[in-house]
């Protein structure tokens, strides 16, 4: 008995120096210090977030401006720049209240007038995320400098989610009032913002260096500082990540074909998932006497293998069941409405269909910009496919100025392949597909398709904030643009990120480029 | 002026060159500004991003870059800009194009002087050495160098230099201007920059190496089988005089031309190198600048590479009376 009693004091005694002994591998705790290079695959035009919406200024300066609100990995909107908010029950008027212990990267206090002017001055003028919420706020008022108060003339339902630093980023009036052309003052070259890292330098072409600022409103950064290394040739940003010299690469940045090679490598984290998702399509010119006809739409869709094209082009990352608005937002998904139900691959049901449009054969060009590969893979596929319905699709490369030039501004072209990214909402990103466009435009639909009842469907679903009443205009805005097929498409992306796998924090955002101050180095 | 029948002096025949060159500079400037504003795509749509934005601010940019303007308007504008040292001003970077030039340019020149400096030392060893043991082991390897060499495309090369030395050995940086983390001064700075540049440096060297070493040996072999050389044996001369003193130096000139030619090409290998390496030098700038249809920076890169070019070339003529002394400047 007591010889019983004395071994489970033993066991126990193993037991609990063993939980102590592993609990610190268990729980890591962050560390501070350290730096992190990030690569990128261009150099950034300039360093101001509120005159373009490119994908290397937001990223090299998502860290160093802030915004209201940031979002978190489940999308959800969360206090930044804005402690707290208060919405009225008609949507219509939003009351932030500002962090107040605030001061811009250069020592100046942060007020409501810098959230005023950056809206009023800077992003509904220059911005191409903001317009939609520009056109619809009645008025901005800053009843204290802590303050601010913005009534809309109709409700938006991503208007928290449009308040982030990619869609808002709210930038110092006291450097900006005075001057004449933004595109020419100092902090678009030199920003200052309120951000987790601050400016040092931009040598063009090779570095941009950040570091942590001590006295950031929110989590302060645990790393020293922030490099943006800038690769611009694929392999070679490939090779920089396994030779240690970069950190972290965004999917943005690296060609599908090496993750077979990263996932072999036991230094490097490969993650994947949709996070904001986008959509890969061919836009299709309704002007074309034959292309103008959905029921010649519907065929081209039932001929492309889109299962195919991710396998091969995509390394199977990737989800062609989708509708026009892919399948990620969920209520945006219905049964009736995806074009896996609708026009599976079935290149005998599209070879009926033009049957009954009248179309024996098609000649016909697509436009690609030859620097996707995806996109050029895509296509070829396509060409392939459609041969089998006696489309004849010729690969017509065009450099991406072209290509827009083309495209959108003189409708020349009659199919063209292209990648939208939703911008976190479909109001956001997804509606400009399909709704009624102005001759011209570049990034928005480039088909001609228009449809009054569409427009004022998705208008209204805009508007609507309430989850399941939006649904259901959704649901019958659906129904219309599946039947008449205004585009061809192909899948909804899944990203990939690959990093050092001693990097922890990465993610925690929405948007991966932003909130990097939560990374951190084990060990 | 100088008399029909005595030679220019070097310095009036260096002036003259240059007087010459000026048309041709102008001439080049017209027609890059043609060809680059005529081409499609429109630089406005390169900075606004991937969202719509409002026609009133693409008004305001096009105004901004003067670009509303007629053709003939901004050409003779740019024109008179040039003359007085202005290559305007970035669409892209927001800088004064000539610091962003020449800034890039330095680098550029410093991979290509150390390129063309081990690409000239190694190959007219190699093809020296080639003929003057024809038909040995050194003169087997020299010939499958430089066919071997020429051959190999330089985006290729790099790679394989970056996968044997940065990824496997783990000797080299695989790209990059100097180390990213390190903050390096003074002289760790040069160590570290000279570490970043080896590997693009023998990846731009490669293609020309292999061509020197041909060329030498071809050239060299030529003149050894000429009579002079027969005669200065016949007078004793020994070997090693005869190859040196009389062999190279007369086998001298097609050298001094192709390394001279090599100078312009390397502008368009540097690109490439550029690019695979992440070396922020002029080639990449070019690269980036089509891309983003940046038309000041694209012109004043012509320009400045086009000035290079013909000082280069003036140099290479003024070399050959140094080795030839039967060259006069008439």
């Amino acid at each position: 008995m007591k010889k019983f009693k004395f071994g489970t004091i033993f066991v126990l005694a193993l037991v609990f120096v063993v939980a102590f002994g592993l609990s610190p591998v268990r729980a890591e705790s962050p560390s501070e210090g350290g730096d992190l290079v990030v690569a990128l695959g261009e150099d950034p035009e300039h360093l101001n977030p509120a005159l373009t919406t490119g994908y290397p200024v937001a990223a090299a300066t998502a860290n160093v401006y802030s915004a209201l609100t940031w979002r978190s990995e489940d999308g959800e909107a969360q206090p930044d720049l804005a402690k707290s908010w208060d919405v009225s029950d008609d949507y219509l008027e939003y009351t932030f209240y500002l962090q107040e212990d605030v001061r811009w990267h250069d020592g100046e206090a942060f007020t409501s007038a810098d959230v005023k002017f950056s809206m009023e001055e800077l992003l509904a003028n220059y911005h191409g995320r903001f317009q939609d919420v520009a056109e619809r706020i009645a008025d901005i008022e800053t009843p204290d400098d802590y303050t601010v108060v913005i009534t809309l003339e109709e409700p938006y339902a991503p208007f928290l989610s449009s308040m982030t630093v990619f869609d808002a980023p709210i930038l110092p009036r006291h450097l900006l009032e005075d001057v004449d052309d933004y595109g020419d003052a100092d902090i678009t070259t030199s920003p200052v913002g309120t951000g987790p890292f601050q400016f040092v330098e931009w040598e063009r072409g090779d570095r941009i260096v950040l570091e942590r600022y001590d006295d950031y409103h929110g989590q302060v950064a645990y790393m020293d500082r922030l490099y943006y290394n800038i690769l611009p040739d694929t392999a070679s940003r490939t090779a920089a990540l396994e030779t240690g010299e970069v950190d972290y690469i965004m999917g943005h940045y690296f060609p599908r074909a090496d993750i077979p090679r990263f996932r072999e490598n036991p230094d490097i984290e490969v993650w994947q998932g949709i996070r904001i998702p986008a959509l890969w399509f061919a836009f299709v010119n309704h002007e074309h006497p034959e292309l103008g006809d959905p029921l010649v739409r519907q065929a081209l869709m039932h001929a492309t293998d889109r299962d195919l094209i991710i396998e091969l082009s995509q390394e199977g990352l990737g989800n062609y069941k989708i509708g026009p608005m892919g399948a990620s937002f969920e209520f945006v998904d219905f049964p009736e409405t995806n074009y896996e139900n609708l026009y599976p691959y079935n290149p005998d049901r599209a070879r009926e269909l033009l049957d009954e449009a009248g179309v024996d054969s098609l000649d016909i060009e697509i436009i690609v910009d030859p620097a996707r590969e995806d996109l050029m893979q895509a296509a070829e596929i396509m060409q392939d496919n459609f041969r089998q319905i006696d489309v004849n699709l010729s690969i017509d490369t065009q450099e991406r100025e072209v290509m827009i030039e083309n495209v959108y501004e003189k409708r020349n072209y009659d199919l063209s392949m292209q990648s939208f990214t939703s911008g976190g909402d479909p109001a956001s990103g997804y509606h400009r597909l399909y709704t009624t466009q102005d001759f011209g435009t570049p990034f928005v639909s480039a088909t001609g398709y228009s449809k009054e009842e569409v427009d004022e469907l998705l208008s209204e679903a805009a508007s609507t904030p309430d989850v399941e009443e939006r649904k259901a205009v959704y649901e019958e805005a659906l129904n219309i643009i599946a039947q008449d097929v205004p585009i061809l498409a192909l899948y909804e992306e899944e990203s990939v990120d690959v990093n050092n796998a001693k990097l922890r924090g990465l993610r925690e955002s929405l948007d991966v480029r932003d909130k990097l101050n939560k990374i951190w180095w084990s060990e | 002026m100088s008399k029909k029948g005595e030679g220019r002096s070097l310095g009036q025949y260096a002036l003259l060159r240059i007087a010459q060159a000026l048309p041709l500079i102008i001439a080049i400037i017209i027609i890059n500004f043609l060809l680059i504003n005529l081409a499609p795509g429109d630089p406005v749509t390169a900075l606004i991003g991937e969202f719509p934005v409002p026609q009133e601010y693409v008004e305001e940019m096009r105004a901004n870059f003067g670009l509303d303007q007629n053709i003939a308007v901004r050409l003779v504008r740019y024109l008179g800009n040039v003359l007085r040292g202005d290559l305007g001003f970035s669409f892209n970077y927001r800088v004064p194009v000539l610091d962003l030039v020449l800034n890039r340019l330095g680098r550029t020149i410093i991979l290509m002087i150390s390129a063309i400096t081990f690409a000239s030392i190694v190959g007219i060893s190699l093809g020296v050495a080639a003929a003057k043991w024809r038909n040995s082991f050194i003169d087997n390897f020299a010939v499958a160098f430089a066919t071997i060499g020429y051959s190999i495309p330089v985006f290729w090369s790099g790679q394989i230099l970056i996968l044997i030395f940065a990824i496997w050995l783990g000797w080299l940086p695989s790209g990059g201007l100097q180390s990213i983390r390190g903050d390096y001064f003074g002289w760790a700075l040069i160590v570290d920059r000279a570490r970043h540049m080896i590997l693009p440096m023998l990846a731009l060297s490669l293609r020309y190496m292999a061509l020197t070493t041909r060329l030498t040996r071809s050239s060299l072999l030529e003149t050894l089988n000429s009579d002079f050389i027969l005669a200065a044996k016949s007078r004793g001369v020994k070997s090693r005089g005869i190859l040196w003193n009389h062999g190279l130096r007369n086998a001298a000139m097609p050298i001094i031309t192709v390394v001279g030619f090599h100078f312009t090409f390397m502008v368009a290998g540097s690109a490439l190198v550029e690019t695979v390496f992440g070396w922020p030098g002029i080639g990449r700038l070019l690269y980036t600048s089509i891309t983003a249809r940046d038309f000041p920076v694209l012109l004043g890169i012509l320009l400045v590479v086009s000035v290079a070019v013909i000082l280069v070339t003036l140099i290479t003529d003024l070399l050959y009376a140094f080795v030839d002394p039967r060259v006069t400047y008439d």
